[in-house]
C-alpha cells in the first residue's frame, strides 16, 4: 500500500531513489563551485600541486587577505561599486517598470497590446548589436567610466523583464479593489502608490531580485563603458582583468569568484520561492 | 467621473518613462547598427558622408570566418539547449517526486547555477579545465578513459564541446526553473484518473505528464534559444574565441570586429545577422505567448 498524504499527490519515489536524485543534483551544481572554494583555501602555490586533495592539507585565508586586504590588489572597490550599481538599477528599474506594468495592466486605454510588445521586444535584441551606438551615446552625455553609465542602460536592460513579470502580478489583483479606492475618493496616482504597490509586495520582490542579480552579472556593456578605469570597475570586469594580469594565482582568482557570488549566492538560494515564482508566473500561467 | 476621462492620459504618462528609456537604448541603437553596417567603417563612425551599400554584408558573407562562426553558434545552440532541456526535465521530475524538505534543498541547488554570472563560470570553468590540475582531467584520469588530460582548451574541437558543457551547467538550472512551474501548474485530476486506470509511470509521463508539459517546453527552449544564439561572455571568459578563431560565435566576431580589429561596419553586419536569427525565433515565441496577452479594456 502506497502511503499518501493529503498535499503531496503525486507519489513520492522511494527513498533510495530520493537519495540518489539528490546527490546526483548537488554534485552537479555545486562541484564546480566546490573545487573553486577549496583552491581558493590553499596556501599560494599549492593550488598546482598533484595529487589532488579532496580538502585541502593547509587550510589558509592568505588568498582572501590578499585580494581584501588594501594592498595593491583591492576587492572592495569593485564590491562596493557593484552593490551602487545593483541597488541603484532594481530601484529606478522597480519605479519604471511599476509604472508601466500598472498601466498596462489595471488602466484603462487602447493599444495596451502594442505598447505592452513595444517594451518586451526591446529585449529581444542582442547587447552585441547595440553595444557601438550605446557606446556613442554614453559618450556624447559624458558617461563613460562613470557609475551613472552603467546604471542607466543597466535599468532599462532590466525593464523590459520586470515590467511583463509586473503586469502578470497586477493583472491577478482583484479589479473590486480598485473600484472600491475610487468610491473611496482615491485618485489613480493614489491608487498606485497606496493601494497596488503595497498589495504588490512579492511581485515587486522577485523582480527586483531580477534586477539586482542581472545588473551584477553583466559584462559586455561593463567592459567597454568602464575603459579600464579601476574606480569604476564593477565585478565581473575587475574579475576578468586580474585573472588576466595574475593569470596563474588562482588561490587568488578562486578567493575572488568566491568574494564575487558569495551575495548573489545567498540572496538566491534564501529567496528561491520568489525566484522561482517570478519566473514561472511570466512564462507558464497559460 | 472626472478619474475616467483622465485614465489613459495618465496611462500614457506612466507609460513614457520606460519607452523614452527602451526606444533610447534598444531601438534607437539597432537602427544605428543597421545603419553603420551599410557604411565602409574603419577606425571612425562618421558615416554620413557615404553612400549607403551592401557590401560590409557581401564580404561577411564570402568570408570563412562567418559560416564557421554561424555553424558554431547554431551548434553550440542545438546542442546546449537540447541537453539543458534533458538535465533541467530530469531535475523538476526528480524535484516532485521528493520529501518537501529534500525538495527545498533540491530547489535551492538548482537556483545556484543559475545565479552565477556567465563571465563568472567562465571562470569558474577555465580552472576546472586546466590541463595539469583542472578537476575534470582529474576525473577523467582516474575513471581510466585517459591516460594524462588533454589540452581541453587549446584544441578545437575539444574547446568547442568544452564551452558547452559549462552552458550547460549553467543554464541547466533555468530550464528546470521554468519546468518545475510548468508541472506545478499540471492539475492533479488528470494523474489520478491515469492512476486509476493503471497507467505505468512510463506510460504516465509519456502519455499525461510530456503533453500537458509541452506548451512550457516550447517556450523554455524558444527563450533558451534566444539567449544561446548571442552567447558571448562564456566565448569571451573561457577561450577568447580560440583556439585561432575555433569558438568564435557570431556575437564574439561582432565585438571582435568593433572594439578590436575596428571595422566597425563588418562588426555591425555581424551584429545584424545575430538579431535576426533571434527575431526569428521571436516571432515564434511571441506567437506562442499571444494568447496570454488579454487584459482589462
Amino acid at each position: 500500500m502506497k502511503k499518501r498524504e493529503y498535499h503531496h499527490y503525486r507519489p513520492y519515489m522511494t527513498r533510495a531513489k530520493q537519495l540518489l536524485a539528490v546527490s546526483l543534483i548537488v554534485i552537479f551544481c555545486l562541484l564546480p563551485l566546490y573545487y573553486i572554494f577549496i583552491t581558493s583555501l590553499k596556501p599560494d602555490g599549492s593550488e598546482y600541486k598533484l595529487p589532488l586533495e579532496v580538502w585541502p592539507s593547509q587550510p589558509t585565508l592568505q588568498a582572501y587577505r590578499t585580494i581584501l586586504g588594501g594592498g595593491d590588489i583591492n576587492f572592495l572597490v569593485p564590491l562596493r561599486n557593484s552593490f551602487i550599481v545593483s541597488s541603484s538599477v532594481t530601484i529606478l528599474t522597480l519605479l519604471l517598470s511599476g509604472l508601466a506594468a500598472y498601466a498596462i495592466a489595471r488602466l484603462r486605454f487602447r493599444h495596451k497590446i502594442p505598447s505592452l510588445l513595444f517594451l518586451l521586444m526591446g529585449a529581444v535584441i542582442p547587447l552585441a548589436s547595440t553595444i557601438v551606438p550605446t557606446f556613442m551615446l554614453l559618450r556624447t552625455f559624458g558617461l563613460l567610466c562613470t557609475l551613472p553609465g552603467l546604471i542607466i542602460p543597466n535599468t532599462i536592460y532590466n525593464v523590459p523583464l520586470c515590467t511583463w513579470l509586473l503586469v502578470c502580478y497586477f493583472a491577478e489583483i482583484p479589479f473590486e479593489i480598485d473600484d472600491a479606492a475610487k468610491v473611496d475618493g482615491y485618485r489613480p496616482l493614489q491608487i498606485f502608490w497606496r493601494v497596488i504597490m503595497p498589495l504588490s509586495g512579492p511581485g515587486l520582490f522577485s523582480a527586483g531580485i531580477f534586477a539586482f542579480l542581472g545588473s551584477w552579472g553583466e559584462f559586455m556593456l561593463a567592459s567597454v563603458v568602464i575603459m579600464g578605469v579601476p574606480s569604476a570597475e564593477t565585478v565581473p570586469v575587475a574579475l576578468l582583468n586580474f585573472s588576466q594580469y595574475y593569470r596563474l594565482q588562482w588561490t587568488w582568482i578562486s578567493a575572488g569568484i568566491i568574494v564575487s557570488v558569495t551575495f548573489i549566492v545567498l540572496l538566491a538560494a534564501f529567496f528561491q520561492r520568489w525566484v522561482i515564482r517570478g519566473l514561472t508566473a511570466g512564462s507558464v500561467k497559460y | 467621473m472626472k478619474v475616467e476621462v483622465r485614465e489613459p492620459i495618465l496611462a500614457l504618462l506612466f507609460l513614457i518613462p520606460a519607452c523614452i528609456g527602451v526606444a533610447a537604448l534598444y531601438y534607437y541603437p539597432i537602427v544605428q547598427t543597421l545603419i553603420y553596417s551599410m557604411h565602409d567603417l574603419h577606425y571612425t563612425l562618421d558615416w554620413i558622408k557615404q553612400p549607403a551599400t551592401l557590401q560590409n554584408y557581401l564580404e561577411v558573407l564570402h568570408s570563412a570566418n562567418f559560416w564557421q562562426s554561424f555553424r558554431y553558434t547554431v551548434y553550440f545552440t542545438v546542442i546546449g539547449v537540447s541537453f539543458q532541456l534533458l538535465i533541467g526535465l530530469g531535475m523538476a521530475l526528480a524535484a516532485f517526486g521528493l520529501s518537501p524538505v529534500l525538495r527545498i534543498i533540491v530547489r535551492v541547488m538548482i537556483v545556484i547555477p543559475w545565479v552565477i554570472p556567465p563571465i563568472i563560470s567562465a571562470m569558474i570553468w577555465k580552472w576546472l579545465f586546466n590541463t595539469d590540475v583542472g578537476l575534470i582531467g582529474y576525473i577523467l584520469v582516474r575513471c581510466g578513459l585517459v591516460a594524462y588530460p588533454p589540452a581541453f582548451l587549446s584544441i578545437p574541437i575539444l574547446a568547442k564541446h568544452c564551452i558547452i558543457l559549462a552552458d550547460i551547467w549553467k543554464w541547466s538550472s533555468l530550464m528546470a526553473m521554468f519546468l518545475i512551474g510548468g508541472l506545478a501548474a499540471i492539475p492533479q485530476d488528470i494523474y489520478d484518473a491515469a492512476e486509476v486506470d493503471g497507467a505505468r509511470p512510463w506510460f504516465r509521463f509519456r502519455k499525461v505528464t510530456l503533453p500537458a508539459l509541452l506548451p512550457t517546453i516550447s517556450v523554455a527552449v524558444l527563450f533558451r534559444s534566444m539567449d544561446a544564439l548571442r552567447t558571448f561572455d562564456i566565448i569571451y571568459g573561457l577561450t577568447g574565441g580560440g583556439p585561432g578563431t575555433a569558438t568564435e560565435t557570431l556575437s564574439s566576431f561582432a565585438y571582435k570586429f568593433c572594439f578590436e580589429y575596428g571595422k566597425f561596419g563588418i562588426g555591425s553586419a555581424y551584429a545584424m545577422v545575430v538579431f535576426l536569427l533571434i527575431g526569428i525565433i521571436a516571432v515564434l515565441y511571441v506567437s506562442r505567448i499571444q494568447g496570454v496577452l488579454r487584459f482589462r479594456k
